[in-house]
């Protein structure tokens, strides 16, 4: 595996992890980010959503949502997707804080708004090595389901990427192949460390 | 700095770099390339020098990663000792030429980064000196070569991963190479401080470096990259290059503003869909290029103002779409030109939930705070529910252009004001300069009037309270007269009634500053206001639930309590002058309250306020009483008193406020009165409610507008008006609540309420937000509200409703979609028991009523037809008898003509019935072998039941014990359990006759319960099945072991009916061909004909007894149609003509036939005998049994003696000593029928008599005194005598005649004789 992958998409729970369980157990060197201001998670009602900071164990809010309603948080899926990405890293993590884990090659957005804070967070940042960083946004509604779909399309896309010398040379390719195999539009932009 | 490198590392390093020349394996020797570096980049410059030409040599590696980290070495070397540059530069220009494109980047990478020192420390050092050491020379020589380089493959045309990376390090240059207008432009003050380098440091007193020709270089070099994007070169780029240019470009942008009025031109004219050529992927560049552009509007510098409505009239042609986001940003750019945006702006995201309606504008209470408020604001506020939800001034877009005038009008105020106001403040710069704007357009009088109002209702709340309370430190520490006060009241009233709030800023901010605190205060200072007092500066952390208290004050507190609803917005307050009136006695206990406000305001601040305001109202007269009591009033309620009514608000929620509770409206009024009297042109207040003081009014309005719904029901126009109930019972924010007001009302009379629609309406809502493309939470709690909503009334339908009622079917039905728990419950509703036990009399009703539901719901919704179809199934195998019978009915009649599922049908019944028999599917149907095994063994297995589990471990077969494992893991299922799992597949049967044929198969296997669940079943079955061809079919090739189940079916086929000639042509070419067993010929034996019958008697008879016995009844009655087949003489006759040993069939069976025969006295009567045995007697040779039948028929019927005297005489005529068998029959028949049969033993010949009278010694003594009577003495010959020894001659003639007699006998007959008595003697034995 020649290239460092990213995963991102808002809360580092759903999207993002499910391809980055996915992409670990492919054996990519892979990690996932949310890049919103909280982590936040679906409450007993719209208006009170738990929120959580990054960096919160998974496993803190698993259990702290199995005391809140064990039965509310099975139901809709929330305790057993904790529970799966307990097993993957220890606490979502923010992108904006990720300096600090070095560069990646490749970045997986899955949702517009998070590909766009994801651009303009490379623009702000110092671009100073030069070293190109691929942003590739595929929209995936924010579902267990289609999260699982979207993990299985991120998945096929890197293999793609990853049989490339470099994808310097080929990504317009490499992604109208894949926008033509799935009938998924994808967006994606180039930016530097 | 040790010059001479230490040996030991030096060993080290060089055995570290062998290894690395010679290691074989990629992994490793990258590793070992890393420890390289590690090390290498300790050392110091002299060390590396030497070892330099050893990493050049690395570079010679014929694998590519090994070659790209001896660059990044040798970059990472270049950069910390730059005397190196000379060798490294020229080695770098080699790399940048690598067949590898990894290889040639990295170049690039390490090339700007020891681009970028280089010039640095060029700058630096001609900063401090006039002379330059040669070798800094050399080196930038060698960069401005490597620099060459890069730009060549940066242009050149073509593409590829290199050029990506070489455009990037031309924007760097161009950076490096212009005055950061940002950064400082003074070098910092020693050369340690890692500052970002800024060209604006050398100032032209370089003696190197030209900062106008630098300049000049790089906008050359802008120039070519502009050129890259232009008309037609783009047509040859790819889209990755054009993402790369134009983010380039916009950073450049960004960061040089002075380049704007370039680079923007090209920006703008770049129409991505006119550069999709061969099939580049646009909507990247499109992306990009609309990124560029919003970060481009976002700039702030002033040259970038003229492009902003170009900007603007691009992004609009880009994306309709972002239309609101646009107008956002540009309203944001007009705040943003005089405050600072940024800090406003994170204010704003960090409040959203609350900020968002709260413009200068609305402040209207019912609004939500979701972001959809369609119903109050322009039209522009409602399009800000995109993706960004900010506060934004609802003016249409000529306003803010009007503004946007004004602004820039008024300019010159600020910037004169900003001299005077940067003494005072220098951190809010952006507010100050808004007060002076304020105080600018006040001083105009009315002339100003319009403006001022637009740049009121321009501004953002929090903005303009922030303004207000920073305008407080102008007040003079006394505070002024109250005419003033009212005369600048006047002055702002003038404004019109169109906008919203006026607030003269020096007269509110006393106002804002008490009522933000303290309310009663407020008030009190209001009556008090001549006395000055200066007290505590206090920092307050205003909540909301300061609103709580703000609308008591009177008069003056209105305009107070709308800034202090915008105070609310902020983070946290500024520090507030509050002047408190120092004659009110309780003012220490005041004091002490107000510090409690910061933490548990409701707790202490509220019983503080009332202590205090109950203090006031004694105390001063003016102080009224409706302050006293409104408050007093309120405070229990939790109501917020204080309305928003803005007349010309559409959906004020003022009636509903008012009349929900007689106490606020009280208050309001008492508010009202006074206001009028002070202040009779002011508009109405303005006051924020706190979330729960919200929901407490939206639901106290709900309620009363779902109860008047109850009411007007008759009024008509119930669609619209359901859609509505339905939209705010969704939409509000209490949705939880809302929705079970909302339930109870659907379901308190759902019929009356049109519960239906109103449901449907409910549902499509949720289902819709559900479905929305937003984010997980929301719509995660969107679908458990449906879920709950849909389950709630569905429950509720069933629970309430008659099970005939269609309701909860019609409902289902027609739901956008059912979640698992509703199919659960429609699965509790088929299957009674799951979850609950079975209700009282009703259930077999409900059962129904779930059974039409989950038919209609397969019809209706193809895409859970599989859930509801299990459903189904699952209640077609219920173990309740009525539950099941209702489903398989339904399954069997309605589900399975349906194509689509029926075979769906097919397979779960036929697993059921494989189940029922304890086999694998699999197995039965790879195995035929398995069938005949298993069969075996169950055959072995019934007679010994106890034994099985031993016969099979012995028989080792590891099909047969694998069976008998599942026989003995207990399942081995009931009568009733075989039932339940079979009854769905037999009504299938009576469907589609060809399934049939499996429970032939499986009735070989199946275990006893199970034969007798089958044999319970096919009489209806068949009945019902009638004869098909598939059934023929089966009939004509059943399965071996299955002959019980074929009785079974051909016996119900013909009973009461007459078999068709098919089925009877079918079962005798079976029993001819396959099964050679007569019993299945039996149910048809009635309408053979006679002689196919006849020629059928020996299989017959060889029957067990029961059967032959059934077979005879059959035989003998017939068909009612046809009559008896067979006579009962012709029975017996057929009986007798059997031949033990042609036909082989022992001779027991035979007789036993006869015994069967004489058993039926009613119908093998005396008359029939007597035909039979008239007819036997003439057979030649005479039936084995004859003489047996004989003896059976005088005792049977007595009376028959005569006649059978008769046939003994005949068989006498017969020469009946000739069969030996036979003789002794009839001997024992003389015997029994003495004295009568004496005259036929007289008619023997001598010798035979002899023989008989020696043979049955009990018959000679009557005999002879028979013969002793004198009339029959005389008529005996006299041979006769003389056996009898009647005669006078001697005892031995007789005895020598005798003897003669015998032995001619035995010559004449030889021939045949001897051959009879063989026979006989063999088959008697």
């Amino acid at each position: 595996m020649k290239f460092r992958y990213a995963m991102v998409c808002s809360s580092n729970q759903n999207r993002s992890m499910e391809a980055h369980c996915l992409l670990k157990k492919q054996g990519f060197d892979v990690s996932s980010y949310g890049t919103g201001t909280h982590v936040k998670l679906p409450g007993p009602s719209l208006r009170e959503p738990n929120v959580y900071e990054f960096g919160t164990p998974y496993k803190h809010m698993f259990d702290d949502l199995r005391r809140k309603d064990p039965e509310l948080y099975k139901r809709n899926g929330i305790l057993p997707m904790l529970k799966r990405n307990l097993s993957v890293k220890l606490a979502p993590q923010r992108w904006q804080d990720n300096a600090a884990d070095g560069y990646f090659d490749i970045v997986f957005t899955f949702e517009e708004k998070v590909f766009d804070m994801v651009l303009e967070d490379l623009h702000n940042r110092d671009q100073v090595l030069l070293k190109s960083v691929l942003v590739i946004n595929l929209e995936v509604k924010d579902n267990h389901e289609e999260a699982a779909v979207g993990a299985r399309l991120a998945l096929d896309l890197c293999e793609q990427i990853e049989a490339v010398e470099s994808w310097e040379d080929s990504v317009d390719d490499i992604l109208i192949c894949f926008e033509n195999k799935h009938r998924r539009k994808l967006l994606y932009s180039i930016s530097f460390y | 700095m040790v010059g001479i490198m230490n040996p030991v590392s030096r060993e080290k390093l060089a055995s570290l770099s062998n290894s690395v020349k010679f290691a074989i394996d990629l992994g490793p020797k990258l590793e070992l390339c890393r420890q390289l570096k590690r090390d290498l980049l300790e050392e110091d410059a002299a060390a590396l020098s030497e070892f330099l030409s050893h990493i050049f040599d690395l570079y010679s590696d014929p694998s590519g990663p090994v070659r790209k980290l001896a660059t990044e070495i040798i970059g990472e070397i270049g950069v910390k000792h730059l005397e190196f540059v000379p060798e490294i530069a020229p080695f770098l220009i080699t790399v940048l030429e690598d067949a590898t494109p990894a290889v040639a980047r990295q170049s690039i990478s390490c090339s700007i980064d020891l681009f970028r020192h280089t010039l640095e420390k060029i700058a630096i050092q001609g900063l401090h000196s006039s002379e330059l050491d040669s070798d800094l020379e050399s080196s930038w020589s060698w960069m401005l070569k490597l620099k060459e380089k890069i730009y060549s493959i940066a242009f050149q045309p073509g593409s590829g991963g290199v050029k990506l990376v070489a455009l990037k390090f031309v924007e760097a240059v161009i950076l490096l190479y212009t005055p950061n207008p940002n950064g400082s432009s003074e070098p910092p003050p020693n050369e340690g401080t890692p500052i970002e380098f800024n060209i604006s440091w050398l100032r032209g007193r370089h003696p190197f470096l030209n900062v106008g020709d630098l300049s000049i270089e790089a906008s050359q070099r802008l120039v070519l990259l502009l050129d890259q994007l232009r008309f037609p070169t783009v047509k040859s780029l790819t889209t990755s290059m054009i993402v790369v240019l134009i983010n380039s470009l916009s950073a450049i942008a960004k960061k040089r503003p002075a380049y704007y009025g370039r680079i923007l031109p090209v920006l703008l004219s770049l129409d991505p869909p006119s550069f999709v050529i061969k099939g580049v992927h646009v909507y990247g560049a499109n992306n990009a290029l609309k990124n560029a552009l919003l970060s481009c509007l976002q700039c702030s510098h002033p040259s970038a103002a003229p492009w902003r409505d170009r900007l603007l009239g691009a992004l609009k042609e880009m994306e309709a779409g972002g239309l609101a986001e646009i107008a956002l940003n540009q309203v944001h750019k007009v705040n943003g030109s005089v405050e600072d945006e940024k800090d406003h702006s994170s204010v704003i995201k960090e409040e959203k939930p609350m900020t968002k309606a709260c413009d200068a504008a609305g402040n209207n209470v019912g609004r939500k705070r979701s972001g959809t408020e369609d119903s109050c604001d322009l039209a522009e506020t409602s399009d800000v529910s995109g993706k960004r939800v900010r506060s934004t001034p609802s003016v249409s877009e000529e306003s803010t252009k009007e503004l946007n005038r004004n602004t820039s009008m008024s300019q010159g105020d600020i910037s004169s004001a900003q001299s005077t106001t940067r003494k005072v403040d220098v951190d809010t710069g952006p507010v100050q300069q808004l007060v002076a704007m304020f105080g600018a357009l006040v001083a105009q009088g009315e002339k100003a009037v319009g403006s001022l109002g637009i740049l009121i209702s321009s501004i953002s709340a929090d903005l303009l309270a922030e303004v207000v309370i920073a305008n407080m430190r102008n007040l003079p520490p006394t505070h002024s007269h109250t005419d003033a006060d009212d005369e600048l009241l006047e002055d702002m009233c003038i404004i019109g009634s169109n906008t919203q709030a006026k607030y003269p800023s020096s007269f509110l901010v006393d106002v804002v500053s008490l009522s933000s605190t303290f309310p009663p205060i407020a008030a009190l200072l209001n009556s008090q206001q001549s006395v000055p007092n200066e007290i505590v500066i206090q920092k307050t952390e205003v909540d909301e639930e300061v609103d709580v208290m703000a609308g008591l004050n009177s008069t003056v507190a209105y305009a107070g309590m709308a800034h202090e609803a915008e105070n609310a917005l902020l983070p946290g307050m500024e520090k507030i002058d509050v002047p408190t009136p120092s004659d009110i006695p309780d003012v220490s206990n005041l004091e002490s309250g107000i510090p409690g406000l910061d933490s548990s305001f409701h707790n202490d601040g509220l019983s503080d306020a009332q202590a205090a305001s109950s203090l006031v109202s004694t105390d001063l007269e003016d102080a009224s009483q409706e302050q006293g009591t409104s408050f007093g009033g309120k405070s229990p309620l939790h109501v917020l008193p204080s309305i928003s009514i803005e007349r010309s608000e559409e959906l004020s929620p003022k009636a509903a406020v008012n009349d929900s509770s007689g106490v606020v409206s009280s208050t309001a009024t008492s508010v009202v009165s006074s206001h009028s009297f002070v202040l009779p042109k002011m508009s109405a207040p303005v006051v924020n409610l706190s979330d729960d003081q919200k929901d407490d009014v939206q639901k106290l309005a709900y309620i009363r507008i779902i109860e008047a719904y109850k009411q007007i029901a008759v009024a008509g126009g119930s669609q619209v008006r359901s859609s509505l109930l339905a939209y705010l019972g969704v939409e509000l924010p209490s949705e939880l609540d809302l929705q079970k007001l909302l339930r109870e009302h659907i379901l308190s009379d759902y019929i009356n309420h049109e519960g239906h629609e109103l449901t449907l309406r409910v549902l499509y809502r949720l289902f819709g937000e559900a479905e929305e493309e937003s984010d997980f939470f929301s719509c995660t709690t969107a679908a458990s509200a449906y879920e709950t909503f849909l389950l709630a009334v569905a429950e509720t339908l069933r629970d309430t409703f008659p099970p005939s009622d269609k309701s909860l079917s019609k409902l289902l039905g027609e739901a956008p979609c059912l979640p698992k728990s509703v199919l659960n419950l429609l699965e509790c509703l088929c299957s009674p028991g799951i979850s609950e036990k079975a209700e009282d009399s009703q259930s077999g009703d409900r059962v129904t009523q779930g059974l039409s539901t989950v038919w209609s719901l397969i019809l209706l919704r193809p895409p859970i037809r599989d859930v509801c179809l299990k459903i189904a199934l699952q209640s077609a195998v219920h173990h309740l008898e009525e539950v099941r019978m209702k489903a398989i009915r339904l399954v069997a009649n309605k589900l399975y003509p349906l194509p689509s599922i029926s075979q769906q049908i097919e397979d779960f019944a036929r697993e059921m019935l494989l189940s029922a028999v304890n086999i694998d599917a699999a197995e039965i149907t790879d195995a035929e072998g398995l069938i005949i095994e298993s069969h075996k063994d169950s055959e072995l297995e019934r007679p010994s039941h106890e034994h099985q589990s031993m016969s099979s471990t012995g028989k080792d077969i590891s099909a047969v014990s694998h069976q008998s494992e599942t026989y003995q893991s207990g399942s081995s299922p009931s009568v009733p359990e075989a039932q339940r799992c079979m009854s769905l597949y037999f009504a299938l049967c009576t469907k589609k006759h060809s399934l049939f044929g499996q429970i032939f198969i499986v009735y070989s296997s199946a275990s006893k319960a199970v034969k007798q669940a089958i044999h319970r079943h096919i009489p209806i079955l068949v009945r019902t099945m009638g004869l098909s061809s598939d059934l023929l079919e089966i009939i004509s090739d059943p399965p071996s072991g299955s002959e019980n189940l074929l009785m079974q079916v051909l016996q119900t086929l013909t009973e009461g009916t007459v078999p068709s000639a098919e089925l009877i042509f079918t079962i005798k070419k079976l029993f001819d061909s396959k099964l050679k067993d007569v019993e299945i010929l039996v149910p048809v034996l009635p309408f053979l004909p006679g002689d196919e019958v006849l020629l059928l008697f020996p299989y017959l008879v060889n029957l067990p007894l029961d059967k032959f016995q059934a077979a005879l009844t059959r035989l003998l009655q017939g068909s009612s149609q046809s009559g008896p087949v067979l006579s009962p003489a012709e029975v017996l006759i057929a009986i007798h003509g059997i031949d033990p040993e042609r036909d082989g069939i022992p001779l027991k069976k035979v007789t036993d036939a006869c015994n069967a025969c004489f058993e039926q006295r009613h119908i093998f009567t005396q008359q029939i005998l007597a035909k039979v045995l008239n007819q036997l007697v003439e057979q030649i040779p005479l039936p084995l049994l004859f003489m047996r039948t004989v003896l059976q028929a005088i005792g049977a019927f007595p009376g028959l003696v005569g006649f059978i005297m008769e046939i003994l005489s005949r068989l006498v005529s017969k020469q009946i000593w000739k069969y030996p068998k036979l003789w002794v029959g009839f001997l024992k028949c003389a015997l029994l029928t003495k004295p009568q049969s004496f005259s036929v033993l007289l008619q023997l010949p001598p010798p035979q008599l002899e023989n008989a009278l020696n043979r049955t010694a009990a018959l000679k003594a009557p005999l002879v005194a028979h013969a002793s009577q004198e009339n029959i003495r005389t008529s005996l010959p006299r041979s006769v005598l003389a056996v009898l020894g009647l005669s006078p001659e001697s005892q031995s003639s007789s005895q020598v005649q005798t003897s003669q007699a015998h032995t001619g006998d035995t010559n004449n007959s030889e021939k045949d004789a001897v051959a009879e008595i063989s026979k006989e003697s063999s088959g008697a034995s």
